[in-house]
């Protein structure tokens, strides 16, 4: 799976691009878990995520876990539509930070 | 050595004394054995799911023969549909499952097997409790995750779905408890798709059952 790292103002912020789902979960899951090291604050931009399964939900949600767990943050940003809609029907928007735009994600764990 | 998922929810709707299945497990334990099949292959990365449909991801066997008969009729299978047909499907073979798990249990030392008669005539083979160490453990991995604010693992959000599928929640708490975590139960099932088809199958069940009963 193809993810970009960059860091604003202390937070992390990387960029997914693809499907998310059994095949790309682990490598996302080892990134998004790697990055939270250190109580590190972590925003997951999913602005290029046209597909996230069952299996690509479960690693999101073991970020979050992980965040708190360690003290850091996470949150996930700009999912495209159909996946802001698998998020809300499954309550993830409920159980961890979504905000509609990177920035806004930034400056939210920031 | 650790219970699989169709194991514990079998345990979880035995009742300990008698060794036969909660009534109230029936007729929902056979879509909530299914589903932790299907649980447990969705955990290995055998298959995915998304609202729509249930894929194969990875037709290589697990090792486990109720996971690798699964499996394999999902591989099997001439088109995709979807988790609630899966569930559905495989509840139809719930009755050898069952069997299958029930020997495990008393392999593991877990349950025994005692062959009675059940009013006297009909020969039934009961399964008591024999070690209550695995179901103590499992109610208290459940209980951790009810009466505490933390995000699940996605095997304990899993898990729940499946009890809540088996109705088996009335009988683990008190009404008090009940009624202070009801929401916290929909809420951690709920993030997993599987647990809402199980829901979905389940209500159209009893919704079915309804539609045939007679008026009383």
């Amino acid at each position: 799976m193809d993810i970009t790292e960059t860091t604003i103002g202390g937070v992390k912020v990387a960029a997914l691009k693809g499907r998310l789902d059994t095949a790309t979960a682990p490598a996302a899951e080892a990134k998004l878990v790697g990055l939270l090291d250190g109580a590190a604050k972590v925003v997951c931009d999913l602005s290029e995520v046209h597909y996230v399964s069952s299996a690509g939900l479960r690693v999101l949600l073991k970020a979050a876990k992980q965040a708190k767990a360690g003290g850091g943050a996470f949150a996930i940003a700009a999912p495209q539509a159909p996946v802001r809609e698998v998020l809300e029907i499954s309550g993830f928007d409920k159980i961890l930070a979504m905000y509609a735009t990177r920035d806004e994600a930034v400056r939210g764990i920031g | 050595m650790p219970l699989t998922m169709p194991e514990e929810i079998l345990l979880l709707m035995l009742d300990d004394k008698s060794g036969r299945l909660q009534e109230r497990a029936a007729p929902s334990g056979d879509y909530a054995i299914a589903g932790a099949v299907i649980a447990e292959l969705a955990l290995h990365g055998r298959i995915d799911t998304d609202p729509k449909r249930l894929y194969v991801v990875d037709p290589t066997p697990t090792g486990d023969a109720l996971q690798d008969r699964a499996l394999a009729q999902i591989v099997a299978a001439t088109e995709i549909s979807d988790s609630r047909f899966w569930i559905e499907t495989l509840a139809a073979d719930s009755d050898e499952y069952r069997e299958v798990l029930f020997e495990r249990l008393v392999e593991k030392g877990v349950l025994k097997r005692v062959e009675g008669k059940f009013l006297w005539v009909f020969p039934e083979r009961r399964y008591p409790q024999i070690s209550d160490k695995e179901e103590r453990e499992v109610k208290a991995r459940i209980m951790g995750v009810l009466f505490k604010d933390e995000i699940p693992d996605p095997r304990d959000s899993l898990l729940i779905g499946l009890c809540r599928a088996a109705g088996l929640f009335p009988l683990l708490l008190s009404g008090q408890e009940l009624d202070r975590v009801q929401a916290r139960i929909d809420q951690v099932a709920d993030l997993e798709e599987l647990n809402r088809s199980l829901a979905d199958a389940i209500r159209e069940i009893y919704a079915q059952i309804a539609r045939f009963a007679p008026m009383v």
